[in-house]
């Protein structure tokens, strides 16, 4: 008659003193190892003064890009970013560069609006402890506010009327 | 409802570019040279109302009377979204200039569909609560299907999207009301003191 495992097991001639002995080694040194979480990884903390660069997010309306997800890549990894997580209510990140070069910050909401910085870091700014004058930011993708953005809308508005007129001429003609 | 630059996957660009160029080119060829100033002033219309937000919660959004565009202009809306949404990624730096053929699409062909299920009914109506209920779901349905348009771009591109896509139909049903109801005055208005731009 075939025995299941359970009856096997009950069974079974004992075992020899010397695996009874490994075997009783081994749940100890488990035991232990279970029982010490800092065995493995212990953790603390220290506070630093390295030097942050931080960056502000927001619409052309003047509204903080809050709590949107952001990535920070470095010069020399474009692919994978360096530190990740989100902006603050204020539309705000910080992340600490430890490489000069451009270092790339994109910020992307729920709507797909999608913002990138691009910061240059530099040598100087590396070394120096003094604040951060040494950061070249990348305005250049920045939306007109103010009295720039009333120029450019009337702008807009003459160039439509103008090429709607020009092409009313032409078809005239 | 504009998608930035470098969000969207070279395929679904490649697509938007595709159904946009369609859709100028027939508008183009379907615009009357009576409807050219028409065009120009929905156009501008189309082009500013950007700038008016409207807070919603925590949040806000803007205006787009895509749903106008398509009821006054048919066809003509797809030039006219071309060219407004063009100025703005020139001159307010809204979406991008690559990004430009999918975001025409995802806001011109609801413009033109509600033109082809609405217009027709909303010409013919006489009765006032009629025009006003048909311009209503017209402007509420377009900015509907504008954000899942572009809701489905993005979800197209990557699929980490979708959680960021029910977020973005969640905020636009509230801006869809407020389109509806600015829809539902102006068509109206506009059949009472001018029919013509109805025709």
């Amino acid at each position: 008659m075939k025995k299941n495992f359970l009856s096997r097991t009950l069974n079974s001639p004992p075992h020899p003193p010397e695996f009874r002995a490994r075997l009783f080694l081994f749940i100890a040194m488990l035991f232990f190892i279970s029982e010490n979480p800092g065995f493995a990884h212990g953790v603390g903390y220290r506070e630093i003064s390295l030097k942050a660069v931080p960056l502000e997010f927001f619409y052309s309306t003047g509204e903080k890009m809050s709590y949107c997800e952001t990535k920070i890549f470095s010069p020399s990894d474009s692919k994978f970013a360096a530190q990740s997580g989100r902006t603050d209510e204020q539309g705000r990140f910080s992340f600490i560069p430890d490489a000069s070069g451009e270092w790339r910050a994109i910020v992307r909401d729920n709507e797909g609006h999608q913002c990138e910085a691009k910061i240059n870091i530099t040598e100087e700014f590396l070394k120096s402890e003094n604040e951060i004058e040494n950061v070249e930011q990348n305005h250049e993708n920045d939306a007109p506010e103010g009295f720039e953005l009333f120029i450019r809308a009337l702008l807009g508005v003459s160039l439509i009327f103008n090429f709607a007129l020009l092409i009313k001429s032409h078809a005239h003609k | 409802m504009h998608i930035s630059e470098g969000i969207l996957s070279t395929q679904i660009l490649i697509t938007g570019w595709a159904g946009t160029c369609a859709g100028v080119a027939l508008g183009l060829k379907k615009t009357s040279d009576y409807k050219i100033v028409r065009t120009a002033l929905l156009a501008s219309t189309f082009f500013l109302a950007s700038l008016v937000n409207v807070r919603i919660g925590p949040g806000s959004t803007h205006l787009s009377f895509i749903a106008p565009m398509g009821l006054i202009l048919g066809w003509g809306a797809f030039p006219a979204i071309f060219v407004a949404l063009l100025l703005q990624a020139i001159l307010f730096h809204f979406g991008g200039l690559l990004v430009l053929g999918a975001n025409t699409f995802a806001m011109a062909s609801p413009a033109l569909v509600v033109y082809l299920i609405f217009g027709k009914s909303i010409r013919e109506s006489q009765n006032k609560i009629s025009v006003m209920t048909l311009s209503f779901i017209a402007g509420a349905l377009a900015v509907i299907m504008g954000a899942s348009i572009a809701g489905a771009f993005l979800g197209l591109t990557d699929k980490n999207f979708l959680t960021a896509i029910k977020l973005l139909l969640a905020a636009h049903i509230p801006l869809a009301l407020i389109e509806g109801a600015a829809t539902a005055f102006l068509i109206t208005w506009l059949k009472k003191a001018a029919p013509e731009f109805l025709k």
